[in-house]
């Protein structure tokens, strides 16, 4: 019994540690000075917290306390757009995802129809695709229809993973949904209005989950955007920071973008904890 | 208040008969129970009652009225589904709110109906809770409750009890007669437990593969099953049935000889337990046994025995009757109890047993 729970704890305490650790080391990075970066070893903690870096990438300079100063990053511009940019497209995908997919998992788990099995292949087969193998017919394509550095282009590329995932994830939660279609049409609810009003407020935890999974999905999009709107207009986040790597080295500048980038999984992160504990409340009722 | 007619209802889905050509009579305000193994077609047959699932061909008629095609909340039935289905979102209260969706009644005589069945099933207390805080009994009076609160012509259940643990099963069966016989309210009980059938129906229907083997009292299936199968599925312990043939007015299988008439050929005898004599070893006509096991139920025992053939022969025994497993003893049933069902598993009426 100790023994194992020994296990238990170190098994805990590698978790911990695996995936803690490259936060701590880049949350480091962003607040050193540059001085600071330059030393060998560098110091485990910055002694003063200055937002420096975080000043650069959105285009100001920045005087530190012991008086050197820093400039404006040159991809600063690259990284304001990614923001909005990256909260727009996701929020546009998010809502059309949820539109096409909630009827469609819905119809998928709970009804049958003739060739149900080979449609529903189609739809998961594109889960299974990495977006490399699509990414050149894409290209070329999008270059003749000119969406090439369109956020229109990226909306529509991204739509093509998050709706087989999410379609994927939702089919398995709604299979687990009590029968009350039974119970909804004794009750005098049509199909649809038994799906509306009682199925989806049920199941708006595994809803609410599929919409931070479709958003973070979109967010963190890196192949398609890399290739298709990487340098314009259209930019988000992802292509924008790894612009960094191509620049003159400023690991300040690069740990500070990431910890932008990580805000909005983080918060969704601490919504979808309270979800899945809802979910699991609300399934013993079968 | 209703009377149902099922008129040759048949339902199939592909190539599988689900119910064939079902004719049955639901007496107004009784309780009726469709008993069958899983996968006969009772929960199919309820289900189109229901108007859950269309006929293939057939009809149903409430009160002389054809309902075939009529959606569920057109019939004015309630249902309870198997392990007492509720809308988990949905607090108690409004769980049975939704049944009254479509009912044009007045918010304050909503109220009171609401009220009313929930001081009939005791439920007050939890009104405003979410099914999934209930225990599985208090789930499965919610959903009773839900039932009667449309003031129904019919009720339909879909074995509600089979969840249940077996001491909360046997208070909630005598609570659902009692509660039905206050309302007098049609009611359809499917069930595969055959202790539920025959302790709570007014009736009971026995089902088998889509077909229906007899309906009558419990009574009547009890003593007097029309088939084989109804004599082997009611009962418990199980009635005996033993293979044989009928020549010079006896019964015959090995050594034993039942005297019997109005039958020949291969015949299938069968007799209850309590119907079973244990008599010495060698007596004429009866047939030895192999003791297999002895079960000590309280009241009585029953004798498990091996016959010539290998077939199981079960006889009560007075408590504290004892045998040795393997200890060779004889039995022979009591000849005016004795039930004669030919090859085709129907019972070949009047058997008209010579007293021995």
């Amino acid at each position: 019994m100790a023994k194992r729970s020994f296990f238990l704890y170190l098994a805990i305490a590698v978790a911990i540690v695996w995936s803690l650790f490259p936060i701590y080391w880049f949350c480091r990075m962003a607040f050193l000075t540059p001085d600071q970066i330059r030393l060998f070893p560098q110091p485990f903690l910055p002694g003063v917290f200055e937002l420096g870096a975080f000043y650069n990438i959105f285009g100001y300079d920045y005087t530190y306390a012991a008086g050197f100063s820093t400039g404006a990053s040159g991809q600063s511009n690259q990284i304001i757009r990614g923001v909005f940019n990256g909260l727009f497209i996701s929020g546009v995908v998010t809502v059309i995802t949820l539109i096409i997919v909630l009827p469609l998992a819905y119809v998928f788990a709970r009804m049958d129809f003739r060739h149900k099995e080979k449609l529903l292949f189609a739809v998961l087969l594109s889960v299974a695709l990495p977006p490399v193998s699509t990414l050149i017919p894409f290209y070329s394509m999008y270059v003749q229809l000119g969406l090439t550095g369109t956020r229109f282009g990226l909306i529509l590329v991204t739509l093509t993973i998050t709706v087989p995932f999410v379609a994927w994830m939702l089919i398995g939660y709604f299979r687990n949904v009590p029968p009350i279609e039974r119970l909804a049409r004794i009750d005098g609810y049509s199909r649809m209005s038994c799906f509306l009003t009682l199925i989806l407020p049920l199941s708006k935890s595994g809803i609410a989950v599929a919409a931070v999974i479709a958003f973070l999905f979109s967010w963190n999009e890196y192949t398609y955007a890399l290739v298709l709107v990487n340098g314009t207009s259209a930019n988000t986040l992802p292509p924008a920071i790894s612009g960094f790597l191509a620049q003159y080295p400023e690991p300040g500048n690069l740990a500070a973008s990431i910890i932008v980038t990580i805000i909005p999984p983080a918060l969704f992160a601490f919504f979808l904890q309270r979800h899945v504990t809802e979910m699991s409340l609300v399934d013993p009722v079968r | 208040m209703a009377k149902i007619d099922l008129v040759k209802l048949r339902k199939t889905f592909g190539a599988f008969v689900a119910v064939q050509g079902l004719d049955m009579q639901i007496v107004d305000g009784e309780f009726l129970i469709m008993l069958g193994p899983s996968g006969c077609g009772k929960t199919t047959t309820l289900n189109m009652i229901a108007g859950l699932e269309g006929a293939s061909s057939g009809h149903i008629l409430f009160d002389g009225v054809d309902v075939t095609d009529a959606p569920p909340h057109e019939r004015n039935v309630a249902m309870v589904f198997q392990s007492s289905l509720l809308y988990p979102h949905l607090t108690v209260r409004r769980n049975i709110e939704t049944s009254l969706r479509h009912s044009k009644i007045t918010d304050a005589e909503r109220k009171r109906r609401i009220a009313e069945a929930a001081r009939m099933l005791e439920i007050e207390p939890f009104m405003d809770k979410l099914p999934g805080h209930l225990s599985g009994g208090q789930r499965q009076r919610v959903a009773t409750a839900k039932a009667i609160v449309r003031e129904p012509s019919v009720f339909l259940l879909d074995e509600p009890l089979s969840a249940l643990d077996a001491a909360l099963r046997l208070s909630l069966r005598s609570e659902l007669v009692n509660l039905q016989k206050r309302l007098g309210t049609t009611t359809v009980f499917v069930t595969h437990d055959q202790v539920e059938a025959m302790t709570m129906g007014d009736r009971i229907a026995v089902i088998n593969g889509g077909r229906l083997e007899q309906i009558g009292t419990p009574d009547e299936i009890y003593n007097a099953p029309s088939t084989v199968f109804v004599a082997g599925f009611l009962g418990s312990p199980p009635m005996n049935l033993l293979e044989g043939e009928v020549s010079g007015g006896f019964f015959r299988r090995g050594q034993l000889a039942v005297p019997v008439t109005g039958a020949a050929g291969k015949v299938t005898l069968g007799v209850r337990p309590q119907d079973v004599l244990v008599v010495e070893p060698g007596t004429a006509g009866a047939m030895p046994v192999t003791v297999f096991a002895v079960e000590h139920l309280g009241r009585e025992s029953v004798l498990i025995a091996d016959d010539e053939h290998g077939a199981k022969v079960r006889a009560l025994v007075p408590p504290g009757w004892h045998a040795r497993v393997g200890e060779r003893l004889a039995i022979t049933p009591e000849p005016a109890r004795c039930l004669l069902f030919g090859a085709d598993g129907n019972r070949i009426l009047e058997p008209l047993a010579r007293a021995a």
